[in-house]
C-alpha cells in the first residue's frame, strides 16, 4: 500500500474543486549520499534527505504547478488551489497552444534493478576505500592535490492523478571519481581524473565497477607528465574520441538540440534553440552513416531509467537518428502533441520542487565495429583524446569547443607522445559528417552524467549516453587563447 | 520577518539537541520562488516551490557528519542529530579542521526585504508579461524568457554561541525577441518589484531583434569590444573563479598565484567584495558558516591584492579570514553607455553571452558565445547588425586594456558559483573574436 494515496486524494480533490480539470501530485522522498576525501582527509561526509510533493493542475490548456515540504491537511488543499490559481493565470494569455489533458490511468510499481545495496557498505568502510584511492594518486611530490569522491542516491517517487493513476517508484544511481594535480616546472597546474562521467543506475555496485583503485596510480603518473607536457600544436588532425569524451560530446550536440521544448522555441531565452527542426524529420542529415541513435529510458543501468516517467509516459526506444538522418525529438506529451512526433518518457523533474519539463534522458550511439586498439592501429596520423576540462557550445547548439585532459599522439598505428591542452572545435552537422569509425559492441559503456542544467529556475538533470568509441576525421585542433 | 523568526527557532532546537557535539553547525534556509516562463508569446510554465531545508553538521574531534533535511518536527529533528553524528563516529578526521567560528559582531544589514515583492501573486506575474506580449506581436516577433519573485530567509547558528539572520527579496523579467535570424535581449533585475518595467524591458529587447534583422558576417579577429553588463559579467567570471584561499593556496589553480602587488590590469579596474552594496543587499555574513563579512578590493586600480579566505582556510594555512565573498562590484568608470561606443572607432558590441567557461585557470582564459544582439561599431555607431561569435581570451591580456561606463547594474546572481554582481559596460580592446557560428 502505497504511504501517500490518502494524502494524494486530498490534494487532488483540493484541485479539482478548485478548478483545475486535471491535476497530478507526485510525492518524492530523495537520499543523497556523498563521500569526499581531499589530500588525506575527509572532506565531507554527508546524508542528505528532501522529502515533499509537486502539484500540476490544468486550466483551460494551462499548466500550473506548486512545490511544498509542507504536509498538513491545510498545506494539502492550500497548494492544490495555489497550484490552480496559477495554472489560471496562465490561461488569461490570448493566442496561446493549449496543452493537451492527459487521459491515461496507470496502475504500477517499478524499482532499479542492483545487486548491492549501499547500506551494507558503512561510511567508515567507504572511507577507507577512498582514502586509499586518494593517497595512491601521489605519485610525485608535484601532485599538490588529490581527490576522491563517491555519490549515492535513492529516489522514492509516488506519483497520483485525477484519471486514477498510482504508480510507485525507487529508483537507485550512483557515481565515483577520483583525481588529480600537478605542478610543472614552469608552475602550470594540470589535472587528470579518472571519467567525469562515471555515473549510471544502480547500487553500490556503480561504484566498484568505476574501478578506482586500479586506475588511480596511473592518473596520478599521467597528471605528473601533463605538467610538463607541451601544448597540442594547432593544426587539422583525424581525432579518436574516449568513451568520455565522446559521451559529452553526444550530450552537448546531439542530447540537447533534440530536445523538442527547446526545438518549440520554450527554452530559447535560457538553454537555446536548436539548429534543427520538427519539420526537418526525415530530410535533415545530421551526421555521416554510421551515425545511429536512439532514445531508450528502460536501457540497463541508464541514469534516467525509469518504469515511466513524471508524466506517466511508460518508455519505449526510438530512433532519433538513423543512418545520419533525423527521424524523432525526445519529448513530453505536449510537445509531441503539438508536433505529431512520438512520445519517449523523456519529461522529468529535478526534485518535488521543481516542474517536470523535458529532458535529455538516456540516449545511445549504436556501436559498429572494431574495438579502441584496431581504431588506432588503423589511424596513420592523429590523436586519441580523453578526460574533460572544459566544453561549450552556441545556444543553437552548432558551434562547439571541447577541451579533454590529454591527447596521446598516434602515428602509423601507434600511441605515442602526450600533449595537454588538446582542444578541439566543430560545427555539429560537419562534425558528426566526419565520423568515420564506430568501436563495436565490446567497447560500448554507459556513461552518464548527474548534473545536467536546463531551465529557469535551473534543474539539474541526470542523463545517460550509451556508446563505445569513435574516429572523426579532419578536426580542427590546438585553438588558443592567444590565436 | 516571519519566516526568519522560524528558521531561527529550528535552528536552536537543532543545537540543542546536539548538545553532545564537541562543536554543531546548522543552517536553516526557508525560501520561496515563483517563475512564470514564456515561450512563443505564452506562459510555458507557471511555477513556485515553498522549501526548507534543515543542515547540520555535527562534529566528534575533528570528524563531522553532515546531514540535510526539511523536517523540523522534534521527531525529525531527533532523527537528523542521530544521523550526523552516526557519520561522525564512522568517518576518519579532517585534520586540518580548528574550528568554527565564534560570535561575530555585524555591521547593520542594508534593506533587502520588499513585501510587494515576497506577497507578489500569480496574476500579478503574468501581468508583468502583457505587455512584453504586446510589443512582440506590435514588430511581428516572438518572445521567451521569465518573470520571477523570490523571497528567501537563512539563519546560521553554531555551538559555539554564533547567530546570523537574513531575510531578502529580489525579483527579474528576462526577454529574449525573436524573429527568423534574429534575436534581441534585455533583462530587469531588483529587489523590489515595483522597480520593474516590463515594457521598457520589451522595447529594448524588441528594438535589438528589429535591428539585428539581415546580420552579416564579420571577419573573426581581434576586435575592440563593448561588452554590455550581462556579457561582461560572464567574461569576468574567469578571474572571480581564482578568487579564493581554496583556489590560491589549497588548489593552487588560480591565475592569481604569483601576480599578487603586482600590476597586472589596466588602472581603471577595481573588483571589490562588498556586501552593503544597496543594488546586491546581501546579508553581512559568509552563508556558509556565518563569518562576518568583509569589504574590500581584490584587484584595486589594476594591481590584485587580496583573495577572500574562509574560516575553514584562514584556520588552515594561517591567513586573516575575510569570510568567502558573495558580492562582486567592479567600480564604474565616467562616460555613459552611449559615449563609450562613441569613443570605439571600429569594434562590436554584445549583448549577452553564453556557455562561458574557463579553459586554463592559470592564465584565466574563457571561452564562450556572443547571443541576442551583436552590432558593428563604426565611427562610434552602431551601423550594422553582425551573426555570433566564439571568442576566446585570456582575461589577464585583455583586461590590461579596458574602460568601464558609468552605470553600474545588478546583474542575474551566478547561482551555482554563490555570488551576485553590480557591473557596468566595459569596453575592451584586442579582444579575441576566434569564430563565426554560422554553419552554412
Amino acid at each position: 500500500m502505497a504511504s501517500y494515496s490518502a494524502a494524494a486524494a486530498r490534494v487532488l480533490d483540493s484541485a479539482a474543486h478548485a478548478g483545475a480539470q486535471y491535476a497530478d501530485v507526485q510525492f518524492w522522498t530523495i537520499r543523497s549520499e556523498s563521500l569526499f576525501v581531499r589530500n588525506g582527509d575527509v572532506r565531507d561526509a554527508s546524508d542528505v534527505r528532501s522529502i515533499g510533493y509537486g502539484v500540476r493542475a490544468l486550466v483551460e490548456g494551462s499548466w500550473g504547478f506548486y512545490g511544498s515540504d509542507r504536509f498538513s491537511d491545510a498545506d494539502f488543499d492550500r497548494v492544490a488551489a495555489t497550484a490552480t490559481a496559477i495554472a489560471r493565470s496562465g490561461s488569461t494569455i490570448a493566442d496561446r497552444i493549449p496543452a493537451v489533458t492527459p487521459t491515461a490511468r496507470v496502475v504500477a510499481s517499478w524499482e532499479t534493478p542492483f545487486t548491492i545495496d549501499p547500506a551494507t557498505i558503512s561510511v567508515s568502510e567507504r572511507a577507507k576505500q577512498l582514502l586509499a584511492v586518494e593517497k595512491s594518486m601521489h605519485v610525485a611530490k608535484n601532485i599538490v592535490a588529490a581527490y576522491g569522491y563517491v555519490q549515492l542516491w535513492t529516489t522514492t517517487k509516488e506519483f497520483y492523478s485525477t484519471t486514477g493513476s498510482a504508480i510507485v517508484q525507487t529508483i537507485r544511481q550512483a557515481g565515483a571519481q577520483c583525481g588529480a594535480t600537478a605542478i610543472g616546472k614552469d608552475q602550470d597546474a594540470q589535472t587528470r581524473t579518472t571519467p567525469d562521467m562515471f555515473y549510471q543506475g544502480g547500487g553500490w555496485e556503480v561504484v566498484d565497477r568505476a574501478k578506482l583503485a586500479d586506475a588511480a596510480p596511473e592518473i596520478g603518473r599521467e597528471a605528473v607528465i601533463l605538467a610538463d607536457a607541451p601544448r597540442l600544436p594547432s593544426g587539422t588532425q583525424d581525432v579518436i574520441l574516449s568513451h568520455e569524451v565522446l559521451s559529452l560530446q553526444m550530450h552537448e550536440s546531439i542530447g540537447h538540440p533534440l530536445e523538442l521544448d527547446r526545438a518549440l522555441g520554450w527554452e530559447a531565452n535560457f538553454s537555446g534553440i536548436s539548429w534543427v527542426k520538427p519539420t526537418d524529420v526525415g530530410k535533415t542529415r545530421y551526421g555521416s552513416e554510421l551515425l545511429n541513435v536512439y532514445v531508450d529510458n528502460a536501457m540497463p543501468l541508464g541514469m534516467a531509467t525509469v518504469g515511466y516517467d513524471d508524466e506517466a509516459v511508460k518508455p519505449q526506444r526510438v530512433t532519433l537518428i538513423e543512418n545520419g538522418v533525423l527521424r524523432a525529438f525526445l519529448s513530453s506529451r505536449d510537445t509531441a502533441a503539438q508536433t505529431g512526433l512520438p512520445q519517449t518518457a523523456s519529461t522529468r523533474a529535478q526534485d518535488w520542487a521543481s516542474i517536470p519539463m523535458v529532458r535529455m534522458t538516456n540516449i545511445g550511439l549504436v556501436p559498429h565495429e572494431g574495438t579502441l586498439a584496431s581504431i588506432i592501429a588503423e589511424t596513420k596520423d592523429g590523436i586519441y583524446v580523453d578526460g574533460m576540462t572544459s566544453w561549450s557550445i552556441d545556444d543553437h547548439r552548432l558551434n562547439f569547443q571541447f577541451g579533454p585532459q590529454i591527447a596521446y599522439a598516434i602515428t602509423n598505428g601507434k600511441r605515442g607522445k602526450i600533449y595537454k591542452q588538446p582542444t578541439y572545435v566543430g560545427v555539429t552537422p560537419h562534425f558528426w559528417g566526419s565520423l568515420d569509425r564506430v568501436a563495436g559492441p565490446s567497447e560500448f559503456v554507459v556513461f552518464g552524467s548527474a548534473s545536467c542544467g536546463k531551465g529557469e529556475p535551473e534543474q539539474n538533470g541526470k542523463t545517460s549516453h550509451a556508446c563505445s568509441v569513435a574516429r572523426f576525421r579532419k578536426v580542427k585542433v590546438g585553438v588558443k587563447a592567444d590565436a | 520577518m516571519h519566516e526568519q523568526d522560524r528558521a531561527m527557532t529550528i535552528a536552536e532546537a537543532v543545537l540543542a539537541a546536539s548538545a553532545g557535539a564537541d562543536q554543531a553547525q546548522v543552517q536553516v534556509t526557508i525560501a520561496d520562488a515563483s517563475y512564470a516562463r514564456f515561450g512563443q508569446n505564452y506562459v510555458t510554465q507557471n511555477l513556485e516551490s515553498q522549501q526548507t531545508t534543515i543542515s547540520l553538521t555535527y562534529y566528534i574531534g575533528k570528524a563531522a557528519g553532515s546531514v540535510s533535511s526539511a523536517d523540523a518536527t522534534p521527531a525529525g529533528i531527533t532523527r537528523i542529530v542521530a544521523q550526523a553524528k552516526a557519520i561522525a563516529q564512522r568517518v576518519p578526521p579532517d585534520t586540518k579542521f580548528v574550528s568554527l567560528p565564534k560570535p561575530q559582531t555585524y555591521p547593520s544589514p542594508v534593506p533587502s526585504y520588499f513585501a510587494s515583492t515576497a506577497g507578489a501573486t500569480p496574476d500579478e506575474r503574468v501581468a508583468l508579461l502583457v505587455p512584453v506580449f504586446a510589443r512582440m506581436k506590435r514588430s511581428n516577433l516572438t518572445a521567451s524568457g521569465f518573470a520571477t519573485t523570490q523571497t528567501q530567509s537563512l539563519v546560521v547558528a553554531n555551538s559555539l554561541g554564533l547567530r546570523a539572520g537574513y531575510t531578502g527579496t529580489n525579483c527579474g523579467i528576462q526577454v529574449k525577441a525573436m524573429a527568423p535570424s534574429t534575436s534581441g535581449y534585455a533583462e530587469s533585475y531588483a529587489l523590489d518589484v515595483a522597480a520593474i518595467d516590463p515594457a521598457a524591458t520589451a522595447e529594448r529587447a524588441a528594438t535589438k531583434a528589429t535591428v539585428s534583422r539581415e546580420p552579416f558576417d564579420l571577419a573573426p579577429g581581434r576586435y575592440t569590444v563593448v561588452l554590455e553588463p550581462s556579457a561582461f559579467q560572464a567574461a569576468v567570471k574567469a578571474l572571480i573563479e581564482g578568487l579564493d584561499a581554496q583556489d590560491v593556496l589549497d588548489d593552487q589553480d588560480s591565475w592569481m598565484i604569483g601576480r599578487l602587488g603586482k600590476p597586472v590590469f589596466s588602472p581603471n579596474f577595481t573588483l571589490r567584495s562588498d556586501w552593503s552594496n544597496p543594488q546586491l543587499a546581501n546579508p553581512p555574513f559568509d552563508p556558509n558558516d556565518g563569518t562576518a563579512a568583509t569589504t574590500f578590493a581584490f584587484i584595486e586600480r589594476g594591481v590584485p591584492t587580496a583573495y577572500s579566505v574562509s574560516t575553514y582556510m584562514g584556520n588552515k594555512f594561517a591567513k586573516p579570514i575575510t569570510g568567502v565573498t558573495n558580492s562582486m562590484i567592479v567600480d564604474p568608470g565616467t562616460k555613459s553607455h552611449d559615449d563609450l561606443i562613441g569613443s570605439v572607432e571600429r569594434g562590436v558590441l554584445i549583448s549577452r553571452t553564453w556557455y562561458e567557461r574557463v579553459v586554463n585557470p592559470r592564465d584565466a582564459s574563457i571561452t564562450g558565445l556572443t547571443r541576442d544582439g551583436v552590432y558593428l561599431i563604426e565611427n562610434g555607431k552602431l551601423t550594422r547588425a553582425l551573426k555570433n561569435f566564439r571568442y576566446f581570451v585570456s582575461m589577464l591580456e585583455v583586461m590590461k586594456d579596458v574602460e568601464f561606463s558609468n552605470r553600474a547594474v545588478l546583474c542575474e546572481p551566478e547561482l551555482d558559483l554563490g555570488y551576485s554582481c553590480v557591473v557596468p559596460d566595459a569596453k575592451i580592446a584586442g579582444f579575441n573574436l576566434a569564430a563565426q557560428t554560422s554553419f552554412a
